[in-house]
């Protein structure tokens, strides 16, 4: 806490994490114990990469507090029927009636059983906002990880509103989470759709400007319509929606077929990738006999050797003769003897032939010329051969970097085009290395704090990776949880992160009819859910309100009154951002573009009383550990570092004891002390006062842990690309075990597991899975409707705050359906005019924005409105793209994810206002 | 002598509010006033469309149209560059308002609550019936620049001397600054920069300056 100038009022330090692009630091302005203003935390600014700046949304968390549409106190619903039109009856009850009613429950499981009949957990919890949640909710990881099996897979938006593709696949090719530039060192950046000074938050705001202005890097923005970020990029590319991979691949053909081979990176290609790897005739690698290791073609013996022979001079491409073991799946074997194989490469070059910029203009509208361009200006700024030196250590310099907005990202396609981006990084050896296209979190590998350390070496020179089983002995035949992730994709894995990554539609439309061979759908006893509202942030929405009201007992975490929660049994009212007390881990790399050259923790304290009777997560989190009979081994998760540090270490123990009910500040004391000693090896046990007064300590970060590539060479490791051998594999695999289970309704997806991406028109695609489902004519439906991140409100849950509101206003599209004016023109439409927007599955209703930066067969609804219950936010009258969106296994990728995307037609139905 | 003035890097902003927020927060505007804000400017026709982000508010010209118009006096120019109100003067007459090329004035004659059921404790805190009925607009958050000079503070340099949307800026688009001063980083900016004010042609002298691209 600092008294600051010039009006002499108090200055509370604490941090935001509303969005995935967070948490940044700030300080809350108190004037006679009132909460008056956001300002950035200086203190901060020679530690925080964007110096300590918030963006908008956390100035709206003064009104947030104050918001006099708060649930203020515990209520219960009176009314057993559950409905849209039915009035829940909410009223008010005391916190020991509330708790003690969750408790019975949670006890009366306990003694049941914690898995169902159908082998569910009877638990299930939904968080929102890419799990920001956490950041909020104080030890409630350490009362779900002391329960047991808890489902969290009904998605509130996972897998339609995020960078699903990426997410899987990023991870298990250079460990990227989340994928983005090394922006302070780029100079040219190819961005298909990610809308990043959006989405990125403050520090990719922050470093995006200052590579515009003091770079001078050129970011060219391949998108339908032109976003935020369009608009502050050198060049807008209007692509045809949901076409973005016929265009990458026509890139990586102008890079492979109209340049000189030695533009590429052939040392990279040759030693840092698996491309000089030689195919067998099943489309395998083959492998030394004795240790399987797969053989390149070394050109100074000219024969075939195992790839980590020392001092060889692998063939990059070509076809030779050789033999070897071909491990097909499920372990056939197969042995060749003076075989015809080709190398990887080769195989990627038979692949993109036919890839041609005049190819591709027919599919993507966009020009050869064009694309030729683009693809050539990559080329030039790559600086093959340059190097830079980083804290000692020379590395390679390739300062350009490929990114993907989450509709490229997400659904079909989105393998191909995160194949192909990671590819293209890969053929000038750009892949995180300095300047280019790098990784900034793990999500699904461990540690999750640590990238390089979560990169152990695996089979084949590749990084392990924890693929769920395909296997007959080891493969997860009954799903664990309602959308089946392990099953049905291996690419998961099974971290904490694993159940918000399955395909987490399938829980809601299990909901609505099973899956034939599998599990009796059923629906948890208990569901839980914070910070989320999927009956609004979903796709085919009324049908996941459906759903929810078939819920028997439904605990709603609530800042107000929403969609989802008025489907609710009890209403928790928890302290908001600036009410609660909480310790968060921050810095090193995570998330979008938050590169620090520090880590450490922050605190996040009361800065204002709580109002009303709202408690403080932790209080509420204990008291139901108490009262459900596991605070045993609720204290226990904490002390094993389930509420963000482990109370125990190498040089310190402030552990709790297992059989007290302690209080809030006792617990994050513990945390503090045990925070402080772990950033100073134990010289360091700072209690929470100290804390509080500090706001945040850091040590330094390494920036050489920013990149994956030193960490690789000094492992001896290869990036896998371009050759998928492995994903080919387990794709044959799983299709076996589940055709062995009687489960051919997967088999769509199984398609996607292909050596080389598989080519598909996946706007074509797209559509004719919603007509063939929903039905209806191609004609009828001529428009695509798409929808863009808003910094004002993505992540936030903030839609019902006023100030948010206005200032939201001020950019083009939050007040209605952008179209552009030669489109509506043609369609008798004028700007504000109310229309009609149609999908195949149904309608809603919008006021027109007219916009010259649009495609004309192209509509945008930003952000996710459509509100019916939440106050404040119930009158906007903006539509939300989610109810016309149906959920579709045709529509669903490999992975499980589908994309923000949907025909629709448009009609005026009435003038401006 | 001393000329603060505003330096708006239009390759930066990314039109995102936060300065928007900021200014509200600290000035404790009502809703639907904005002393600082952000144009949404499209330009072309499609596909040739570009999009840019313009920071508008007080321009606190040289030759303030708003001064020459006000019949009591209340709004005068600083030696400093900054344009102020004098809300005992002020008889909300609007005339100000009528007579800014730059749309920069409000005047609220009620006190509207952001959910208009009753102020929240933010609001009945920050509450200055001293704005109701009068002219208002951006200040340059004059009252932080006369504090930062009482007590040895540099305005454009420290946080506590400098306006709030600069402060708050997530892209550094907005550098505030005494141009007269050589070595401001404002200063510098407009010297490195090739730049122009808005309406420079109604010969109002703006100290907002916006740079466009680098001098070749």
């Amino acid at each position: 806490m600092t008294v600051s100038n010039p009006q002499g009022t108090t200055k509370i330090a604490t941090y935001c994490y509303q969005c995935v692009a967070g948490p940044d630091l700030l300080k809350v302005k108190i004037e006679d114990g009132v909460a008056t203003a956001i300002e950035p935390n200086f203190d901060a600014e020679d530690v925080h990469p964007a110096a300590g700046r918030v963006c908008v949304k956390a100035f709206g968390l003064v009104q947030k507090t104050y918001n006099p549409n708060r649930v203020l106190q515990p209520m219960k619903r009176t009314n057993p029927k559950k409905g849209r039109h039915e009035d829940p009856g909410f009223v008010p009850i005391s916190w020991d009636e509330a708790l003690d009613t969750i408790a019975a429950k949670l006890r009366g499981i306990r003694e049941t059983g914690l898995l169902d009949a159908s082998g569910y957990p009877r638990v299930a919890a939904s968080f929102g906002g890419g799990g920001t949640p956490t950041a909020y909710m104080g030890t409630f990881p350490a009362l779900l990880a002391a329960w047991g099996p808890v489902d969290m897979s009904f998605g509130s938006g996972q897998g339609v509103k995020c960078y699903h593709s990426e997410h899987l696949y990023g991870e298990l090719w250079h460990r990227a989470f989340i994928v983005c530039p090394d922006t302070p060192r780029s100079k040219y950046i190819l961005s298909f759709g990610s809308n990043i000074e959006a989405s990125g938050g403050v520090c990719g705001v922050w470093r995006h400007a200052a590579a515009r202005v003091e770079q001078g890097v050129k970011r060219v923005q391949i998108e339908p319509h032109l976003s935020v970020t369009g608009g502050c990029s050198a060049e807008w590319v209007p692509i045809k929606p949901k076409t973005d991979a016929a265009c990458m691949h026509a890139m990586i053909h102008v890079m492979l077929f109209e340049n000189a081979r030695s533009r590429l990176d052939i040392d990279f290609l040759k030693h840092r990738t698996a491309s000089p790897y030689l195919v067998a005739p099943n489309g395998f690698y083959l492998r030394d006999p004795d240790t399987r290791k797969p053989l390149v073609w070394d050109l100074k013996a000219g024969k075939a050797v195992v790839f980590d022979t020392p001092d060889i001079d692998p063939a990059l491409d070509g076809d030779f003769i050789a033999s070897g073991l071909e491990v097909l799946p499920d372990e056939e074997l197969v042995t060749h003897e003076g075989v015809a194989v080709r190398s990887a490469f080769g195989k990627l070059l038979d692949h993109e032939r036919s890839f041609t910029p005049e190819w591709a203009q027919g599919i993507c509208d966009v020009p050869a010329a064009t694309i030729r361009c683009v693809a050539n200006e990559y080329l030039d700024h790559a600086e093959i051969g340059a190097t830079i030196e980083i804290e000692g250590r020379t590395l390679p310099y390739r300062p350009v970097a490929v990114t993907l907005g989450k509709t490229v990202n997400n659904g079909w396609g989105g393998y191909d085009c995160c194949w192909a981006r990671t590819l293209m990084a890969c053929l000038v050896g750009a892949l995180d290395v300095p300047g280019g296209t790098i990784g900034t979190a793990v999500r699904l590998n461990r540690p999750a704090n640590d990238r390089q350390s979560s990169a152990k070496p695996g089979v084949d020179g590749f990084m392990d990776y924890p693929f769920n089983p395909t296997d007959k002995e080891n493969w997860i035949s009954r799903p664990q949880i309602r959308n089946a992730n392990r099953t049905l994709v291996p690419l998961v894995a099974n971290s904490a992160w694993s159940a918000a990554l399955g395909p987490t539609h399938l829980a809601w439309m299990q909901q609505r009819h099973g899956f034939e061979s599998f599990p009796e759908p059923t629906q948890p006893d208990v569901w839980f859910f914070y910070r989320t509202n999927p009956v609004i942030s979903f796709w085919d929405t009324p049908q996941v309100a459906e759903a929810v009201a078939k819920f028997p007992f439904v605990v709603a975490f609530s800042y107000t009154r929403d969609e989802t929660n008025h489907f609710a049994d009890i209403l928790l009212p928890d302290c908001t951002d600036l009410e609660g007390l909480q310790m968060l881990r921050i810095g090193g790399t995570k998330y979008v573009e938050q590169f620090w050259d520090h880590q450490g923790f922050a605190l996040r304290q009361p800065a204002v009383p709580p109002q009303g009777e709202t408690r403080d997560f932790t209080w509420i989190s204990t008291e139901l550990a108490r009262r459900s009979g596991i605070l045993d081994t609720y204290n226990k998760a904490i002390n094993r570092g389930a509420a963000g540090v482990p109370l125990k270490g190498p040089n310190y123990d402030f552990s709790l004891q297992p059989d007290r009910a302690y209080g809030v500040e006792e617990i994050w004391d513990a945390s503090c002390r045990a925070a402080s000693a772990e950033l100073t090896e134990g010289a360091e046990d700072h209690g929470l006062e100290w804390w509080k007064e500090h706001g945040f300590r850091t040590i330094e970060y390494p920036r050489l842990q920013w990149f994956l590539y030193p960490h690789l060479v000094d492992l001896g490791l290869r990036f896998e690309m371009p050759y998928q051998e492995r994903i080919s594999r387990i794709g044959e695999e799983l299709g076996r075990r589940l055709h062995e289970s009687g489960i051919d309704w997967w088999d769509r997806q199984l398609t996607e597991y292909r050596p080389l991406p598989e080519f598909h028109d996946f706007s074509h695609l797209i559509k004719h899975a919603v007509i063939s489902n929903l039905g209806g004519r191609d004609e009828d439906f001529p428009f695509w409707l798409l929808t863009a991140r808003s910094m004002q409100y993505s992540w936030g849950g903030n839609v019902s705050l006023q100030m948010v509101r206005e200032v939201a206003a001020n950019v083009k599209g939050h007040r209605g359906v952008i179209m552009n004016p030669t489109a509506a023109r043609k369609l008798g439409i004028e700007d504000g005019d109310l229309v009609e927007v149609r999908s195949p599955l149904r309608e809603t209703r919008g006021r027109v924005v007219l916009r010259q930066g649009i495609r004309p067969d192209t509509l945008l609804m930003v952000g996710q409105f459509d509100h019916w219950i939440t106050p404040y936010a119930k009158d906007f009258d903006v539509p939300s793209m989610n109810a016309l969106v149906p959920m579709l296994m045709d529509l669903t990728d490999a992975t499980g994810s589908a994309a923000d995307i949907v025909p629709v037609s448009i009609k005026r139905i009435g003038g401006a206002q | 002598m001393t000329r603060y003035a505003m330096v708006v890097d239009l390759r930066r902003c990314v039109g995102c509010q936060t300065c928007t927020a900021a200014c509200k927060h600290t000035n404790a505007t009502p809703p639907g006033v904005q002393w600082r804000w952000v144009l949404d400017v499209e330009a072309g026709e499609f596909p040739d469309v570009t999009r840019t982000f313009v920071p508008v508010g007080c321009q606190h010209c040289d030759e303030p149209p708003c001064e020459t118009v006000c019949p009591t006096t209340a709004t005068k120019k600083r030696a400093d560059g900054l344009v102020t109100i004098d809300y005992d003067l002020c008889i909300g007459c609007a005339y100000c308002s009528v007579a800014c090329p730059y749309n920069a004035r409000y005047k609220v004659t009620r006190d509207t609550p952001a959910y208009g059921q009753g102020k929240m404790p933010n609001e009945t805190q920050r509450a200055d019936p001293a704005r109701i009925g009068v002219a208002t607009k951006c200040t340059f958050c004059v009252d932080r620049i006369d504090y930062g000079h009482a007590h040895g503070l540099v305005p454009g340099v420290d946080p506590d001397a400098t306006p709030a949307c600069a402060n708050a800026c997530i892209a550094s688009a907005l550098t505030f600054g005494d141009i007269d001063d050589p070595d401001s980083k404002a200063s510098r900016l407009l010297r490195e920069n090739e730049h122009f004010r808005m309406h420079e042609e109604l010969g109002t002298g703006p100290g907002f300056f916006y740079l466009w691209e680098k001098k070749q």
